[in-house]
């Protein structure tokens, strides 16, 4: 353990029982419209570094930190308009700028590229539309993926799916493993294959991972870290996954006993607790590991479409005191506490400038408490927001520029 | 060339990095700015900042950015395509019903002053006026009026407006034709993001991308028409004569100078002075015989102090210079390889008397280009693709305050507007400066 790690964790701790203490007072200022105790965060308008070569990213799909806090993000490489977008690109060139960055990139606390990687190749297959990326405490990196055939019948793509596969990679992006097949059908109850898997998450003292699946099926699949296996799976309140089709998201309609597509996150916790987004059902759900329902959270339930619940992060300390958690319809994060569920206070709004959004997908912490973002859609960045301590905040912070020094 | 080359060469180094998966190591550096860097010049130097404009209010959100002017008070008016959303992804409050908190479209016209503060908001389709079906292309007047163009497959028409958005007149009035062309008025051309409409997107915009509802049939240019424009994208003012230069446009493929007042038609050209014409526009090719006539679209044509026009020719990467009767005086091909929508999509002066700098707006190569203004040599450059602070994406419009600083507006899904500052004219080594933040990191500048 570094010293900075040991250093880390004892701020987290200290923070810990300042929150715990200020929890009651927080609670009846949020009753009242004033301000709240919670963790602040200021965006930096300068992380990450520009990109060499004139790469830009494509829909920002995932993001994930590694055990020195580097920054890993998985993009779409082929979301871009041909003529306006990637000049660059095209044969023969029609300007300088610009050029796809490779799918995964991976950069350093400063925001500097430090490598990039993956993308199709031969020896195993690369995800039709990769999605979600995460780093193990081995430093090895997980991509899922939620791809359809571009078209249906395809010869290479029979059964009308493609993403039924997961990947396992080490940290300089070396080949170790696809666990489930391709081209599977959508099947929450397999035992070899899954459905679109939206986003990986870890319990390392059982060695298992946790799968959002996903885009096709509508469970928590768990899984063996080193051989794959499938060792359990639920859907929603811990029933047997039914794939009958829901329908559309509907406020005032009976509250959904399935997951609605997509499964976006399924975090562990080291206390034993498994967080569910189920996005567009605007749930997130709380299961203990073995699938158990505890409770549930609705936020945001008038959130159609897309939903409010897309992924969420936690805080570092070591009681994992808070969520935060992002909202891409609504664009803002909420800061969750965790045992209550309550939102504390929210950041964000709708923009392309520095700490606004366009569909906020992904989020991740580091080690010292800095939250990352990703964005999707025409949103197409990762953005960094610094921690700051524990600070009385109003409900709705907006957008969180720097203080001036 | 060179520098293309090595560019070009980076990019395949990427792509075989990538197919190669995973033992490649992204060079930081790129290999095109090391050798790019020459002998110094003097030029100004700007800087982004990071915090301009301010966040606005009630959840609106800029749409594609296709006009852009300062008034005399330092001001800064922003024109925005209000109908260039996602209803799906990017527009969810303003949708009917709601889907989500976030976000609604801004009014067409926005007004910041200089701290980044909106304090002015306006435009759109009202009683007494038809609102371009694609706002394009907004200039301010000596008097602080405000002209706005449009560069829909059906606008024909130039609107003139109060600082306070209070209608004053419109000129090229057809809109009999218009709607005789198989659209109503109002009606959205949302293949459409700034440029020209005969080259459309190919495809849609990715996933989250704008759909692709079919085009309005165009108009038929007309390029010697007195009484109606064809897509007019830009606006200059001289004010000692009280005439209006416009780049007009889209369709057709002219420019030409009304009077201020009553907006009558005085005279107009096509390059070199040419008369216009409507002939099929060839593609540009690098190198080649330089066209005759303007491309399509002819995006901007501004009037200098020392009473030149300076022509966008966009597809043709060219600037033309010309004398206010169109008499031609010169021309400077810009990046001269570039394809597509091609290199030059606006200029602005200098602010200083001598107007010494021309900087060009380049929404292909998504940069700004620096020249001397009397040579027309590119003395430098800066700024790169991408989404963030100081990065571009198709950077459509370009303008001056009188402090020297520069302000951007981006199309398609750039959808912003930015603020570089001015830091005084300095010794620069390098022909193109990348991304230009500030010299202290995490500060505000």
């Amino acid at each position: 353990m570094t010293r900075s790690r040991k250093l880390g964790i004892a701020a987290g701790l200290a923070l810990a029982i300042v929150a715990l203490a200020a929890g009651q007072h927080s609670l009846n200022a949020s009753a009242k419209g004033q301000m709240v105790r919670a963790p602040r965060f200021e965006v930096d308008p300068m992380w990450p570094k520009p990109l060499p070569n004139h790469w830009v990213l494509g829909n920002v799909i995932g993001v994930g930190v590694d055990s020195r806090d580097h920054v890993f993000i998985v993009h779409r490489a082929d979301t871009f308009d041909a003529q306006k977008e990637i000049g660059a690109a095209q044969n023969p060139p029609l300007s300088e700028c610009c050029v796809p960055a490779p799918p995964v990139i991976e950069f350093d606390p400063q925001g500097n590229v430090v490598n990039a990687w993956g993308g199709k190749t031969t020896g195993y297959d690369w995800p039709e539309s990769n999605h979600g990326i995460s780093v193990d405490n081995k430093n090895n990196v997980w991509i899922g993926g939620n791809g359809t055939c571009p078209a249906a019948g395809r010869d290479d793509c029979p059964k009308g799916a493609v993403d039924s596969f997961i990947l396992k990679f080490t940290h300089d992006g070396k080949f170790l493993m696809e666990i489930g097949m391709p081209h599977q059908m959508v099947n929450s109850n397999s035992k070899t294959s899954f459905g679109r898997v939206a986003k990986i998450s870890f319990d390392y003292k059982a060695n298992e991972a946790f799968l959002a699946d996903g885009y096709g099926n509508k469970r928590v699949a768990v899984i063996d870290m080193d051989n794959g296996k499938i060792k359990r799976f639920w859907g929603a309140y811990g029933h047997v996954p039914s794939d009958s089709n829901l329908g559309p998201y509907n406020p005032d309609a009976p509250i959904a006993q399935q997951f609605r597509n997509p499964v976006h996150c399924a975090e562990p916790t080291p206390d034993g607790l498994v967080y569910v987004c189920d996005r567009v059902n605007d749930r997130i759900q709380v299961f203990k590991k073995d699938g158990e329902f505890v409770k549930e959270k609705i936020i945001k339930p008038l959130t159609k479409g897309d939903g409010s619940v897309w992924d969420i992060a936690f805080s570092r300390d070591p009681a994992q005191k808070y969520i935060f958690l992002a909202d891409g319809k609504n664009e803002r994060v909420y800061v969750m506490d965790r045992q209550s569920l309550d939102i504390l206070t929210a950041f964000g709004d709708g923009g392309r400038q520095p700490g606004e959004f366009f569909a906020v997908h992904s989020i991740a912490t580091d080690s010292k408490g800095n939250i990352y973002t990703a964005e999707t859609y025409e949103g197409k960045r990762i953005q960094k927001f610094v921690y700051k301590g524990l600070a009385d905040v109003p409900e709705q912070q907006g957008v969180v520029w720097p203080t001036k020094p | 060339m060179q520098r293309r080359s090595l560019v070009l060469g980076g990019m395949l180094l990427s792509f075989f990095g990538a197919a190669a998966a995973a033992q490649k190591t992204a060079r930081p550096k790129t290999t095109a700015a090391k050798a790019a860097t020459t002998t110094s010049v003097q030029a100004p130097v700007f800087e982004v900042d990071l915090l301009w404009p301010k966040p606005m209010p009630n959840r609106w959100i800029l749409g594609s950015a296709t006009g852009l002017a300062v008034d005399a008070h330092d001001n800064i008016f922003v024109l925005n395509l209000t109908d260039s959303f996602n209803a799906r992804t990017e527009s969810g409050s303003g949708t009917n019903p709601p889907t989500g908190e976030c976000c609604t479209p801004a009014p067409n016209i926005l007004e910041y002053d200089a701290s980044g503060a909106l304090v002015g908001n306006w435009g759109g389709p009202a009683d007494g006026y038809v609102w371009p079906t694609s706002n394009a292309g907004l200039g301010i007047d000596g008097a602080g009026n405000v002209w706005v163009g449009g560069a829909g497959a059906i606008d024909t028409r130039i609107l003139k407006f109060a600082p306070n958005g209070r209608f004053f007149a419109e000129f090229g009035n057809a809109s009999q034709q218009a709607r005789g062309a198989g659209g109503t008025a109002g009606e959205s051309d949302t293949s459409y993001g700034g440029v020209s409409p005969a080259r459309p997107a190919a495809g849609a915009a990715g996933r989250g991308g704008r759909g692709g509802r079919a085009a309005t049939p165009p108009l038929p240019a007309n390029s010697t028409s007195l009484s109606m424009f064809g897509g007019a994208d830009g606006f200059s003012f001289d004010p000692q004569h009280n005439e209006v230069y416009v780049a007009d446009g889209s369709r057709n493929h002219r420019v030409v100078v009304l009077d201020g007042g009553a907006g009558a038609v005085k005279r107009m050209w096509g390059a070199y002075g040419n008369k216009p014409v409507d002939a099929e526009v060839t593609p540009y090719v690098p190198g080649g015989t330089p066209s005759k006539q303007f491309g399509s679209p002819v995006l901007c044509a501004k009037y200098s102090l020392d009473s030149l026009v300076y022509v966008c020719d966009t597809q043709n990467d060219r600037i033309q210079v010309f004398k206010r009767d169109g008499s031609f005086v010169k021309e400077k091909i810009i990046a001269p390889q570039t394809l597509g929508t091609g290199s030059v999509w606006d200029v602005a002066f200098s602010a200083d008397p001598a107007q010494k700098y021309l900087y060009v707006a380049d929404g292909m190569n998504m940069k700004v280009h620096v020249l001397d203004r009397q040579s027309l040599d590119e003395l430098t450059s800066f700024g790169d693709g991408g989404r963030q602070p100081g990065q571009f994406y198709a950077i459509h419009n370009i303008a001056t305050d009188s402090k020297g600083n520069i302000y951007t507006a981006e199309t398609y899904e750039g959808k912003r507007v930015q603020k570089f500052t001015f830091k005084g004219v300095r010794s620069v080594t390098k022909t193109n400066q990348g991304v230009v933040w500030p010299a202290t990191p995490g500060k505000k500048p």
